[in-house]
């Protein structure tokens, strides 16, 4: 009788202690920098802009640099892509007819910016994507017809073009470049000794 | 009534017939963490068997690998367990290299257990925390979380993506580490391990929460092993069993780290409080990891040149990854063809839900919400 009183007293003992050792992390709290943030409208700089270059918000395409390769279309595991780049047969060069990307569909894994040889189709920072309507989270990038982008020997001349360029190549160098196996460990074993 | 071929009776002093309660727990339930359903036959409030209902989160991964190849499957590994999506990469990755015989660079296997124990580290906080909730205690959650999203800031920082990573690939990783990560890293780590010794004053050892874990569904070695346990579960029962040392894969045999099991502080071994203890220490051995990694990381590529349309030669690959709910396994066969022809992935989830019906039996209602947060089952890990 009495041992079980004890023990029930050891046990509120124990459990008042223990609860004040936990309330004392709490209380140091008080003095600590809060760490949470009012989004969206109170913050310092918009969230967008303080993420990574590397962030896979919603697609954008730069139809300027778009050359019609589809190597997007083919990546893309569940075909929210959807192109289309006929021939012209007059003067033989490929035309932009439709370039649409279903952003309801897309699951952000960045297979297609991965295979996109400039740059052109490529994750923004931007993840505000909520909408009113199923249709109008396709987002189509084609309302005229355009040419696609012929790759030029050496540097790009166009003025308007360049920039966009440049731009798609620093998206691009984000991605790690492979290596051929075989010749980087021959080429290792060459500079060991 | 009969319910899944048990009988239950309640034999009462004064001969009058009483009726077990049948219980749904679930699908939606904040507790199970997923769609789950248990099917829980109680008398009063004590249960007499919890049945899990299992399926409602089935994406049919396995057969959508057949559809889209080798590559293109990789962003679906991150569903199959979406808290620790790093390891589920890892093992879709490892399993095509054996299958194809393509090497990884050195540099991009460093890069991958450096994202996996982060990705541990955010599994087990997302885990320790809920299981506090579960139970009632709201605040340890907002803690843990805060830390699991500075993890996720830092692997937003490496690949873009706070949850489904899609980091890996066959032949390396997609993104070498950024630079001045290493700093980046290495300042979190400090600030993190005397946060886990915070956490243990702020909730683990309150003598409140130590007697709801206590004693409860405790699991044997021999019972953990017949049901086929892994991870931190069967850890949890005083087994010394993790594949990263058992049966080494990637760079772990060059990493000095301990493999922490449950020792039986506050009650039995292989309760509820040993299963969760194992993980808040393994908190430690995963900084410990990455530490290491940062250090020892070389210079190089991070990614081997494999075909855009893989064809492994004719046969099959299996390969085993340490994930935070145990023991991953992948298997695949090839046919030749640039389609799996078969994929089967292994998950600890699974397994551990084999054996909530058994422990179930004799505990009160209550106390299946802590044996299923100790368990730690993430519901799309159960059905896939």
């Amino acid at each position: 009788m009495v041992s079980s009183i004890g023990r029930y007293l050891k046990h509120a003992k124990d459990a008042v202690a223990t609860i004040f050792e936990g309330l004392s992390v709490t209380m140091s709290h008080f003095v600590r920098k809060p760490y949470t943030i009012q989004y969206p409208d109170r913050t310092a700089v918009r969230v967008q802009d303080t993420l990574p270059l590397r962030y896979r918000g919603i697609l954008e395409v730069d139809l300027e640099i778009c050359t019609g390769c589809l190597a997007c279309e083919r990546a893309c595991p569940i075909d929210c892509i959807v192109i289309d780049a006929p021939k012209d047969k007059a003067t033989r060069a490929m035309l932009l007819s439709r370039f649409d990307i279903d952003i309801a569909k897309c699951m952000y894994c960045g297979l297609c910016s991965e295979v996109c040889p400039t740059g052109s189709i490529h994750h923004t920072t931007e993840f505000e994507g909520a909408d009113y309507s199923l249709e109008s989270m396709i987002r189509r990038f084609v309302k005229d017809p355009v040419l696609a982008y012929k790759a030029k020997k050496g540097e790009e001349t166009d003025p308007l073009i360049a920039p966009v360029l440049d731009r798609g190549m620093e998206f691009l160098a984000e991605w790690a470049e492979p290596v051929d196996m075989k010749k980087y460990k021959k080429e290792q074993e060459e500079a060991a000794p | 009534m009969s319910l899944a071929g048990y009988e239950f009776e309640v034999q009462r002093d004064d001969g009058l017939a009483t009726e077990e309660m049948t219980l749904n727990m679930g699908p939606q339930h904040p507790s199970t963490h997923g769609v789950l359903r248990f099917v829980v036959k109680a008398d009063g409030e004590i249960m007499r068997t919890a049945l899990p209902d299992i399926g409602y989160l089935h994406r049919s991964i396995e057969k959508i690998s057949e559809k889209v190849g080798y590559h293109g499957f990789m962003p679906y590994t991150d569903r199959v367990d979406y808290v620790s999506a790093m390891q589920c990469n890892q093992g879709w990755a490892m399993v095509c290299e054996r299958a194809a015989g393509i090497e990884v660079p050195r540099r991009g296997e460093f890069c991958r257990i450096i994202a996996c124990e982060l990705g541990r580290i955010a599994s087990h906080l997302l885990s320790v925390g809920t299981m506090v909730m579960d139970i009632g205690g709201m605040t340890p959650f907002t803690h843990a979380i805060r830390e699991r999203e500075k993890v996720n800031n830092l692997l937003e920082d490496l690949c873009g993506a706070r949850l489904t990573f899609n980091y890996m690939r066959i032949g390396g990783v997609a993104w070498d580490l950024p630079p001045g990560y290493a700093e980046q890293v290495t300042a979190f780590l400090d600030r993190f391990e005397p946060f886990i010794a915070e956490y243990n004053d702020l909730i683990s050892y309150n003598k409140i929460y130590v007697e709801r874990l206590a004693n409860v569904a405790a699991v044997s070695k021999e019972e953990a092993i017949n049901y086929n346990l892994v991870g931190p579960n069967l850890r949890g029962c005083g087994f010394q069993y993790d594949v990263r040392r058992d049966e080494p894969y990637s760079i772990y045999p060059e990493l000095d780290f301990d493999v922490p099991v449950g020792t039986g502080e506050v009650g039995t071994l292989g309760d509820c409080f040993d299963r969760y203890m194992v993980r808040i220490k393994e908190l430690k051995e995963s900084c410990k990891i990455v530490r290491q990694c940062l250090d020892m990381i070389p210079d190089g590529p991070v990614l081997a040149r494999v075909a855009k349309k893989l064809k492994p030669p004719v046969g099959d690959a299996h390969v085993r990854v340490e994930a935070s709910r145990g023991d991953m396994g992948w298997y695949v066969v090839s046919d030749g063809s640039e389609f799996p022809y078969r994929t089967k992935i292994r998950t600890g989830s699974f397994s551990a839900m084999s054996i909530v019906d058994k422990l179930s039996r004799g505990i009160m209602i209550a106390d299946l919400i802590a044996l299923i947060a100790s368990l730690d089952v993430v519901a799309p890990e159960v059905d896939r």
